[in-house]
């Protein structure tokens, strides 16, 4: 789901760059200093599933984990995406410092939608199959925000845009049915091991 | 009378003769002894970024493509530099991805010289000591964020 550097006009980073300072600056104004080590805990693991490789027939892929990232940080998202992305450029060259703010939009804003979306019913609901399929729907639903918001990037660079945004919503399906049921598995997992995470 | 029909059936015959020269190029190959630089494009997960758009661009022109065309099933791409310097072959697909590699061609024998042979995407134990910097690096963070809340 990264951009690479060198992709993207200057009026598409500008752009970037402006939405991810925006929701950075919400994101620390709001976030609960008691919940800073969860934080940092939430962006080291999504700093590293960036290393996990999912093989999906001919190609691969790999996780996110964006909207379990989401849900459990809420407002705190923006930050935690930020910091981990600027890592991943830095120490595994994935994206690049120029196209970061883009990035960082693609992604966080999706999870900071799922927590919006999803979280408050995800948290209350009760049922194992309930929670599930929420879960599932919230998995799905990130990926494909993201892909749509890449394109866009893509697609304002490109004259081509309707193609462009069809065809990352086209690849993104697969790894969004796979993040959908992580998701689901995840939060199944924290509701029986840490249910103080998803308040 | 017969003279003059003579006169313009050769002249017919000609023009058609002529005309065939013009517009029927004919084709062939032979094999070149000039050395070519061959490249792999791969993703971070390993993947080889096949029939990818390539794009290579010579020192002495730095917006218009000196050749293009697409790399292979396996992600590789060749190309034969005609001037020394520094040649840049740049692969991206539609979804965002990019790789550029940088070749130095010296001037005796246009041979590769230097320039990055490989790119840096680590892997063994070098990316699981940049792992771990990583995680270290953002707990750091959350420490220091941390501190000064308590202060």
């Amino acid at each position: 789901m990264h951009i690479s550097e060198g992709i993207l006009s200057g009026g598409t980073l500008i752009a970037g760059w402006a939405g991810s300072v925006a929701g950075i600056s919400y994101g620390l104004k709001h976030t609960d200093p008691e919940k800073i080590v969860r934080t940092a805990f939430t962006s080291s693991v999504f700093f590293l599933a960036s290393l996990v490789n999912v093989r999906i027939g001919p190609s691969s892929t790999h996780l996110t984990l964006l909207a379990p990232m989401g849900i459990i940080l809420g407002d705190a998202v923006f930050p935690a995406v930020f910091v981990a992305l600027l890592l991943q450029a830095v120490l595994f060259h994935f994206g690049g410092l120029v196209v970061l703010g883009a990035n960082t939009f693609a992604m966080a804003f999706p999870a900071l939608m799922t927590h919006v979306i999803f979280g408050r019913a995800i948290c209350e609901s009760s049922g194992k199959f309930r929670t599930m399929t929420l879960s599932f729907m919230a998995g799905t639903f990130t990926v494909m925000a993201g892909a749509c918001i890449a394109g866009t990037f893509l697609g304002m660079t490109d004259k081509n845009f309707l193609g462009a945004v069809k065809l990352l919503l086209i690849a993104h399906v697969p790894l969004a049915v796979i993040e959908g049921v992580v998701t689901a598995f995840l939060v199944i997992w924290l509701k029986r091991v840490m249910p103080e995470s998803l308040q | 009378m017969m003279r003059v029909k003579y006169v313009i059936g050769l002249a017919f015959a000609g023009l058609i003769f002529l005309c065939g020269e013009a517009f029927a190029h004919g084709t062939g190959y032979r094999h070149s002894a000039l050395k070519a630089v061959a490249l792999e494009f791969m993703y971070s997960t390993g993947e080889a970024m096949s029939y990818r758009e390539a794009r290579v661009f010579s020192p002495n022109d730095d917006k218009f493509a000196w050749q293009s065309g697409r790399t292979d099933e396996r992600g590789r791409f060749a190309f034969v530099p005609n001037a020394a310097g520094m040649w840049r072959v740049i692969v991206r697909d539609e979804e965002g991805h990019q790789c550029e590699a940088s070749i130095l061609i010296s001037g005796e024998g246009l041979e590769v010289s230097g320039g990055e042979a490989e790119s840096s995407i680590p892997n063994g134990m070098e990316l699981f000591i940049r792992a771990l910097l990583g995680v270290s690096v953002i707990f750091n963070i959350a420490m220091i964020i941390r501190r000064k809340n308590a202060h």
